[in-house]
């Protein structure tokens, strides 16, 4: 009597424990009042049931009211609104923060690419605030292919999947308007990273990059919080002596 | 100046290398008699950024067969690459060609600063149809392996090809199949017994259900059947209390996605930022899921993935409309929305800011999210990976489950404030320090010398719930 006693215990625990382990990584796990969870009012990106419609077809989805439309562009010609965020940079610009919200008029052609160079320049003080700012920005956006400080070492170009040029070498004298015209339409391999960096952002990530192609990565500021490059203290420099 | 001289060497040598295999031989082309490793140098430094050296189109055309193209041209050749502008004014046939077909996609190619000795080491190069993937580029991998390692991988069992979601419904298929086989042998048996009685002139046999049957059958083994309800009544109650206590906890949640990504290989193998592709997190009430031309970004050149090839970046090609053979957008395409699933799901009623944690409070990523470089897909990271992280500095440790508002407020508790990040802790500063009823306040609050979230009104109903 005990010996199958024990047996039957032992096959049946192991057997509910086996089954009590399973995990299902799908499932998010039990809800108390699903309501709460899944309200009628709209939530970005939650598609009400989630996986059970993961495999349907778009016209599925469709039939089934199940509209969303996701990882789209932002719509053509959208304006952002930004009077805060104007008000603060006033003080960061050389002549008002309306390029802010203005639209870049140049088109994405090589006529226009070099027409930039000409036409586009900074609004920005190159200040310490532009800078830092720009500096933050650039690690974020830039470095994982032109590199933690330009030398277009980045990890991806590092692996040779992407090899993007360096600022203190092959882009030393790229003009600060075709950087920006870079940055909106994209150039080469890079694509346009305006949905990413507002026009502002734009410009504190160039005014960084002015630094870089100096082959500056920490610049110092004066007193008044504008910048300081060894190099362009340097260049006046080297003509006096050339003069005579 | 090292840069200049070493140049002047570069053209002596080169000069010096002309003149000697010119002596040898009468018409030297430059798409001979390069050296193959310094013009590797020279490509990776001046030309990867748009060129191939296979066919593939990247932000120009590939350079596979470049001596055939230009064969007899090579002066030509020197000077397109040395300014295109000025090749092209020369109204070689071949350079309008390549003006018309590739200028209005791509612009114009950089005027490169290379001489013709450094364009022959670039030409054999090309030639040689660089490395085919020696062990180099094992151990590259392995380094990257190494480097970022795994704790919960989908993507692994995803391109197993074992697809194991139908066994419930196979299961209980059987199961139906079996009951009743078993029903109908029952029936049999107690008819062919019924018939036996009938022959042998016995009493009829007696008329049970079923569940009579099953209740004499579990009288007659109660010993076995009583152990197997105990254990059945503690598993119930183990697991039932395991299972409530994880309502509503999302835990481990890493749902699938229709496209198999990987956050260990773009956060940790290309050290891309969260705020890259989330770009939205730090100026936004939602991270955000980035829309597929920040794909783009990359994926307009990278065309092959390291775990899945040409498979799951086919789909952002297939929903932004992207043909990868020719490196041109199709016109007139109906794009079509990526459809991820939602992995961090807050309960409706409570309103949660990414910018003012991301912008505001200044927090890693990692802190609320954990290690998301070591995860394939999205996943809703346990609050005991969350605590294991020994990269993030001034990381706060709870005990909480990740995303519970128990978590929430618990965090609110703990982590202090900096009053001198923003401008308004400034002011409410300056306006405290104007009263008398303000100054008991501040100095209630200042008692312990430091400032928590819960003392500015973190632990209010109504900071999060509104």
């Amino acid at each position: 009597m005990n010996r199958p006693l024990i047996k039957i215990t032992g096959v049946l625990s192991l057997v509910l424990a086996i089954t009590s382990c399973r995990v299902d990584p799908n499932s998010a796990g039990y809800e108390y009042m699903p309501d709460m969870y899944r309200s009628p009012a709209l939530e970005a990106y939650v598609d009400y049931g989630s996986n059970k419609h993961m495999d349907w077809t778009l016209s599925q989805k469709a039939d089934a009211g199940v509209t969303m439309k996701l990882s789209r562009k932002p719509a053509p010609g959208t304006v952002p609104f930004m009077e805060t965020e104007m008000k603060r940079a006033e003080k960061l610009t050389t002549a008002g923060a309306g390029f802010m919200i203005y639209p870049y008029t140049l088109k994405n052609t090589p006529e226009d690419y070099e027409r930039a160079a000409i036409e586009v320049k900074s609004p920005l003080l190159s200040n310490q605030t532009n800078i830092e700012k720009g500096a933050a920005l650039y690690q974020k956006m830039c470095a994982h292919c032109h590199g933690k400080e330009g030398k277009g070492d980045g990890a991806i170009s590092a692996s040779g999947k992407i090899v993007a040029p360096d600022y203190p070498g092959k882009l030393k004298d790229l003009s600060e308007g075709k950087m920006y015209h870079s940055i909106t339409y994209g150039k080469g391999l890079m694509g346009s990273h305006a949905s990413q960096l507002t026009k502002l952002e734009r410009w504190q990530v160039i005014e960084y990059v002015k630094c870089l192609q100096k082959g500056v990565s920490a610049p110092t500021f004066d007193k008044n919080g504008m910048v300081v490059l060894a190099a362009a203290t340097e260049a006046p420099a080297e003509e006096t002596t050339a003069k005579p | 100046m090292t840069g200049f001289s070493k140049r002047i060497f570069r053209l002596l040598a080169g000069a010096v290398l002309l003149v000697s295999m010119s002596a040898q031989q009468a018409s030297a082309s430059i798409h001979e008699g390069g050296d193959a490793a310094s013009g590797e140098k020279l490509f990776k430094a001046n030309c990867a950024s748009c060129h191939k050296i296979t066919e593939e189109v990247l932000a120009a055309p590939g350079l596979k067969g470049i001596d055939q193209r230009w064969a007899g041209k090579d002066a030509l050749l020197v000077k397109w690459i040395q300014g295109p502008q000025a090749a092209a004014a020369t109204g070689d046939p071949y350079v309008k060609g390549l003006v018309d077909k590739y200028v209005s996609q791509f612009g114009w190619m950089a005027a490169q600063a290379v001489n013709e000795a450094e364009i022959k080491d670039i030409m054999a190069y090309v030639k040689s149809g660089g490395s085919q993937g020696g062990a180099g580029d094992a151990a590259a991998a392995n380094a990257l392996n190494e480097k970022c390692p795994k704790i919960e991988d989908k993507i692994i069992e995803e391109f197993s090809d074992e697809n194991d979601s139908s066994s419930l419904i196979w299961m209980i298929i059987v199961g139906v199949i079996l009951a009743i086989i078993g029903a109908s042998a029952a029936n049999i048996a107690k008819s062919l017994k019924q018939a036996v009685h009938e022959r042998d002139g016995l009493a009829p046999v007696e008329d049970k259900t079923y569940w009579q049957s099953a209740k004499a059958w579990m009288w007659k083994h109660r010993g076995y059947v009583g152990v197997a309800g105990v254990i059945l009544v503690m598993y119930l109650v183990v697991i039932g209390y395991g299972k409530l206590n994880r309502i509503g906890v999302n835990q481990g949640y890493m749902p699938d996605q229709p496209i198999w990504f990987s956050h260990n290989i773009h956060a940790c193998q290309n050290e891309i930022d969260c705020q890259y592709c989330h770009s939205s997190a730090a100026k936004s009430k939602h991270a955000g899921i980035p829309s597929v031309n920040v794909c783009m970004n990359c994926h307009k050149g990278i065309k092959k993935g390291t775990i899945s090839g040409e498979k799951e970046i086919a789909k952002i090609y297939a929903a932004i409309g992207f043909d990868p053979a020719t490196g041109q957008y199709k016109e007139n395409y109906q794009q079509q929305p990526i459809q991820w699933n939602k992995v961090h799901n807050l309960p409706d009623h409570v309103n949660f800011n990414h910018s003012l944690h991301v912008t505001g409070a200044k927090l890693d990523c990692k802190q609320c999210h954990g290690p998301v470089q070591t995860y394939s897909v999205g996943r809703l990271a346990p609050i005991e990976e969350i605590n294991a992280q020994e990269d993030v500095t001034g990381l706060i440790k709870l005990s909480k489950p990740t995303l519970t508002m128990g978590w929430c407020i618990e965090c609110h508790n703990k982590a202090q404030i900096d009053l001198a990040s923003s401008d308004y802790y400034v002011e409410m500063h300056k306006r405290f320090e104007s009263s008398a009823v303000g100054k008991r306040t501040l100095k209630d609050i200042m008692e312990d010398g430091e400032v928590t979230v819960k003392e500015m009104g973190g632990w209010e109903c109504g900071k999060c719930h509104y």
